[in-house]
């Protein structure tokens, strides 16, 4: 047995250490809050252990070099990792900072919910280190339970139920076929590592059962990431859940379903694009365009957002699509990906900020509701503006950035393959302005609905908390949008290790 | 090699496969079609039975009994508590099939995929037999859990505690905090 | 095939064994009750009673068989099966008496010893759950079917408990196999303490209120107590309602033997070596049958004087007091136990 590299593991370590304590916290205090503080002081201190892993060569007491490797390569700490790890713990204090101002204006049970927060950051923290099947898939279970039970946490509503029941319905189905998938690529392979996947799969790629594992595996993470054609559940559960769970959903489960792709694709089957490049590559398109295209017709935001979230997807899914060309470079589809993913994490949980105060203060989420938003909520209407804008991809946005990096990657891959994707990519953003513009013309062109009483709007103050998490999406946004570098540094940092496997 | 019928036929492991095998599967085929709810978790017993056996076969012996132990003898009878206090009518016929529009793509759907695995596994594997083996020895299990999966394993526990407490909040019955 | 003739003839020794002990079982639960009550109990059938469980037996046999009409047939007939079958699959695991030689060959005196007996018994007991429910279910009735959750909740909460305490056993010994647990408890600490589990005393006595509940025996008998109404087997009558009361005694042997096996050394006892050979063979059985005998009266002692756990101070004993210490146990022991395997960690 190895001694155990606990400097890797610290993140973890620290995240569970969060979970107990969120939990023991809320047991013995009374005030409600207290465990919301423990949850982003731990979550906060595991940041600060992913920057130390991050910056290891440049802190004196960090000894070892490189990519740390644990348990025979089934655990590994690299860039991608920390990058990774680095988003959901961000995620997480996000959603939690949202969640402390929702959850105090109805009755919940509050302890439990933060708890159940950070143990799904921890989940997908480790999903982003799992280098084998085994890992990942317990870790998916710890991101999908909780989100089973956040999405049914009104529990008086019937549509909180249904979201609840539909999204675990769905979920454990395409866990069992991605368990199947697995299942017959460990039959063929004989291990169930990614590297070892890798290296046995030029031998086995012509058998039409590995294929077919593949194409269950990748089922299960389109799942998660709520690509066309397993996008049913998202509406519905994102209107159902409590809207800080929608945003969780939307930012954290969906990545750690682009997790899952991202390792499977790049790691276990980095040899055989021709099998996953093509089924991504009309999925992409498709959740683009029926994405784009149903959101135009919503007048529920949150129902809008969810649409746009799955169109989101099919935008960082369009490189893997490009990358079924031969000789595609790899590390360049995997970066933009991750890159948009990162860009699209932070502007998401800071739409979704905006929309959860505009929704409470008028108590709907229906978009007639929201007309006039500005002459009663300037300062909420500008950062609505700002996130949406960013989402559409309009400069000096960080949206924009994450969009010209998708078509990079897919035009500089020089194949039709990518081109086409690029042309549909193109077309979509086009679709996608117009229902983000319908939101903002509604917001700061049209009249307040006659029922709506202007001076109580007004009076209403953002909790502290929210506005925090607020301020900080907002200016991640321009940063991310002005300084380019910085996400494009992490998008590099994050596929460093595919050039080490020799992609 | 490929092996032919008789020969297949003269092994007694191969009889006692097809003992468990064909049971489970019209277990499993009578658990999604059956019209009784309480029948069909009983199906569902008879078909977890068949898995255990089957690991048995393959000389897993601690997973078969494990799926005994929790599986059928927790799991299950969970389902049937739940069951029988909350909706069944008491010794009577539950009817749980759908119309006709909906079973007959379903059927359909299930049938070509099931052909399409069936066909692709015999197509990988159908030249293959098990070599014969030892019964996996406990110990090599926990040894293997705690050194080279323990990180799964500490994982595994979270997953539980969180659908635990979970569960709890969202099924209690509460009269102060609720929404 | 010698294989299956072993078998085939331990099987049938054992089944003898049972039917015979548990004959003997219910006469002595009777006359022990009795005593304890100061009164005389059965003494008619035969000399001092012993034939009293007999003639019960013969008169449940012959009596008529009322079946609610709402009822459901197949399962209604196979819930005292079912009861049966797990208490007799339990025995199997259970080794009498030490290895007796015959003529070159070394025959145990255990129907089949699994490596991993120990999981075996718990899953085995799991199934027993199965019988309760289904009767509940199956007779149709309110009353029935309340008093099957309940006595579901309880069995499966106390095997909880009983798994769990279990845990530290097989963290001593090492091994999952009934017989190597019995043969670690061989030998002596400090040459006169025999190496007895025991030592392990919070997993003995969680394992000991657990076999009572797993028994439905008192006091965590709610479910099927006389005065209560509400129980799984109101609607039956004769020769299942006899399988049902079969089951039990068979499960109170069970239980008392699995504690004896698993935490007083089994057969383990002084064996005085100026004896012949074929007795020598007997006294190992002698002492698991003492040992085991004696826990059979604590069973019945119990009954006879304790009274009746109300059903959610019973769930509640189960679950948070007997459930959290078992764990701690475990963490204790795992704890003392690598001190003593791999030294301190620190040095």
């Amino acid at each position: 047995m190895d001694a155990i590299d606990y400097h890797a593991l610290l993140p973890e370590i620290i995240l569970a250490v969060t979970v107990l304590a969120t939990l023991l916290v809320d047991l013995f205090t009374s005030r409600k809050s207290f465990a919301a503080i423990t949850a982003m002081i731990g979550m906060f201190a595991s940041f600060v252990a992913i920057l130390t892993l991050a910056f290891c060569d440049n802190l004196t007491f960090c000894t070892s070099t490189g990519d740390r490797v644990l348990f025979g390569g089934s655990f590994v700490v690299d860039g991608y990792a920390i990058v990774l790890q680095g988003l959901f713990i961000f995620a997480g204090f996000i959603v939690v900072l949202m969640s402390v101002g929702y959850l105090e204006t109805d009755r919940y049970y509050e302890g439990e919910f933060y708890f159940l927060i950070v143990s799904a950051v921890l989940g997908a923290a480790v999903m982003a280190s799992s280098r084998d099947f085994i890992s990942m898939i317990v870790a998916l279970e710890i991101v999908s339970g909780s989100g089973f039970l956040l999405a049914g946490w009104r529990k008086g509503d019937a549509r909180s139920n249904e979201a609840s029941l539909k999204f675990f319905i769905i979920g454990v189905l395409a866990l069992a076929l991605l368990l199947f998938g697995v299942s017959l690529i460990y039959g063929l392979t004989g291990t169930q590592v990614f590297s070892e996947i890798a290296a046995a799969s030029s031998s086995v790629e012509d058998i039409a059962l590995f294929n077919l594992g593949a194409i269950f595996v990748l089922l299960g993470f389109g799942f998660k990431v709520s690509a066309v054609p397993f996008h049913f559940w998202t509406p519905d559960v994102y209107e159902g859940s409590p809207p800080p769970v929608t945003a969780w959903l939307s930012v954290g489960s969906k990545g750690a379903g682009f997790v899952g792709l991202l390792s499977v694709c790049y790691l276990a089957l980095p040899s055989v694009t021709e099998i996953w490049g093509p089924v991504l590559w009309l999925v992409a398109a498709l959740s683009m365009t029926i994405g784009n295209i149903v959101a135009i017709k919503q007048t529920n935001v949150i129902r809008l957002l969810g649409y746009s979230s799955i169109a989101q997807a099919g935008f960082m899914l369009a490189p893997f699509g490009a990358a079924a060309a031969t000789g595609a470079d790899l590390s360049q589809t995997f970066s933009a990906t991750v890159t948009y993913l990162v860009i699209y994490a932070v502007m998401n949980l800071g739409a979704f900020a905006v929309v959860i105060i505009v929704g409470t203060r008028v108590g709907s989420y229906e978009l007639e509701r929201w007309s006039g938003l500005n002459t009663w909520a300037p300062g909420l209407a500008l950062s609505l503006a700002a996130f949406f804008m960013s989402l559409a991809g309009i400069p000096p946005l960080a949206g924009w950035f994450a969009k010209f990096v998708m078509f990079s990657a897919t035009i500089g891959v020089g194949s039709w393959w990518g081109y086409s994707i690029a042309i549909v990519a193109a077309l979509n953003a086009v679709i996608a302005l117009v229902y983000y513009l319908k939101v903002l013309k509604s917001a700061f062109f049209d009249t307040v609905p006659a029922d709506l009483d202007v001076a109580t709007l007004e009076a209403g103050t953002v909790p502290g908390p929210t506005s925090f998490a607020i301020g900080l999406t907002a200016a991640a946004v321009l940063v991310l949008g002005i300084f380019p570098g910085l996400a494009a540094n992490l998008g590099d940092f994050s596929s460093d290790f595919l050039a080490t496997l020799g992609l | 090699m490929t092996v032919t019928i008789s020969e297949f036929f003269k092994e007694s492991a191969n009889w006692a496969f097809l003992a468990i095998a064909v049971p489970t599967l019209f277990a499993g085929w009578r658990t999604v079609t059956s019209n009784n709810i309480v029948r069909a978790v009983l199906y569902l017993v008879v078909s977890l039975g068949g898995t255990a056996g089957l690991f048995f076969m393959l000389g897993a012996e601690f997973v078969g009994w494990t799926v005994v132990l929790v599986y059928i003898g927790a799991v299950i009878i969970l389902f049937l508590i739940g069951i029988m206090i909350t909706r069944a009518p008491l010794g009577q016929e539950a009817d749980l099939s759908h119309a006709m529009n909906v079973k007959a793509p379903a059927a359909l759907l299930s049938t070509v995929v099931f052909g399409v695995i069936t066909w692709a596994m015999i197509d990988a594997f159908g030249n293959n037999m098990i070599p014969p083996f030892e019964p996996t020895a406990t110990s090599d299990l926990s040894l293997l859990l705690f050194d080279r999966f323990v990180i799964p394993f500490e994982v595994v526990s979270f997953v539980l505690l969180a659908a635990l407490i979970g569960g709890i909040a969202i099924a209690r019955q509460d009269e102060e905090v609720v929404s | 095939m010698t294989v299956f003739i072993e078998a085939a003839i331990k099987v049938a020794v054992a089944f003898v064994f049972i039917m015979l002990t548990t004959l003997v079982l219910v006469w002595a639960e009777r006359k022990w009750v009795s005593d304890l009550q100061n009164r005389i109990g059965p003494d008619r059938a035969g000399p001092f009673g012993i034939l009293q469980t007999l003639a019960d037996g013969l008169k449940a046999f012959f009596k008529e068989s009322i079946r609610p009409t709402q009822s459901i047939y197949l399962l209604y007939l196979v819930a005292p099966i079912a009861a049966l079958i797990p208490a007799l699959l339990i025995f199997l695991v259970i080794p009498i008496g030490a290895p007796i030689e015959i003529g070159g060959t070394t025959y145990t005196l255990q129907v089949m010893d699994l490596n991993i007996g120990l999981l075996y018994v718990l899953a085995v007991s799991s199934l027993a759950v199965y019988a309760i429910t289904l009767a509940g279910w199956s007779s149709g009735s309110k009353y029935p079917l309340l008093g099957a959750v309940r006595a579901s909740a309880q069995m499966i909460s106390y095997e909880a408990a009983m798994g769990l305490a279990l845990v530290p056993v097989v963290l001593l010994t090492s091994t999952t196999s009934i017989a190597g647990i019995v043969d670690a408890q061989q030998g002596t600490f400090g040459s006169f303490i025999p190496a007895w589990n025991i030592v392990l005393i919070p997993s003995f006595i969680i394992f000991l209120i657990a076999g009572f509940a797993e028994t439905n025996r008192p006091p965590f008998d709610l479910v099927e107590a006389e005065s209560e109404i509400v129980g799984y087997h109101t609607e039956y009558s004769g020769f299942a309602f006899a399988l049902f009361f079969l089951a039990e005694y068979i499960n109170v042997f069970n239980m008392s033997a699995l504690t004896v096996t698993l935490f007083l050394g089994g057969w383990a006892g002084p064996v005085p070596s100026f004896l012949p050979t074929w007795i020598q063979w007997l006294v190992p059985v002698f002492w698991f049958l003492l040992k085991t005998w004696a826990f059979v009266f604590l069973f019945v002692w119990v009954r006879a004087t304790l009274p009746r756990m109300r059903y959610d101070k019973l769930m509640t004993f189960g679950w948070k007091r007997l459930i959290p210490v078992s764990l701690a146990w475990i963490i204790l022991c795992a704890v003392a136990i690598g001190f003593r395997e791999f030294g301190a960690p620190w040095s």
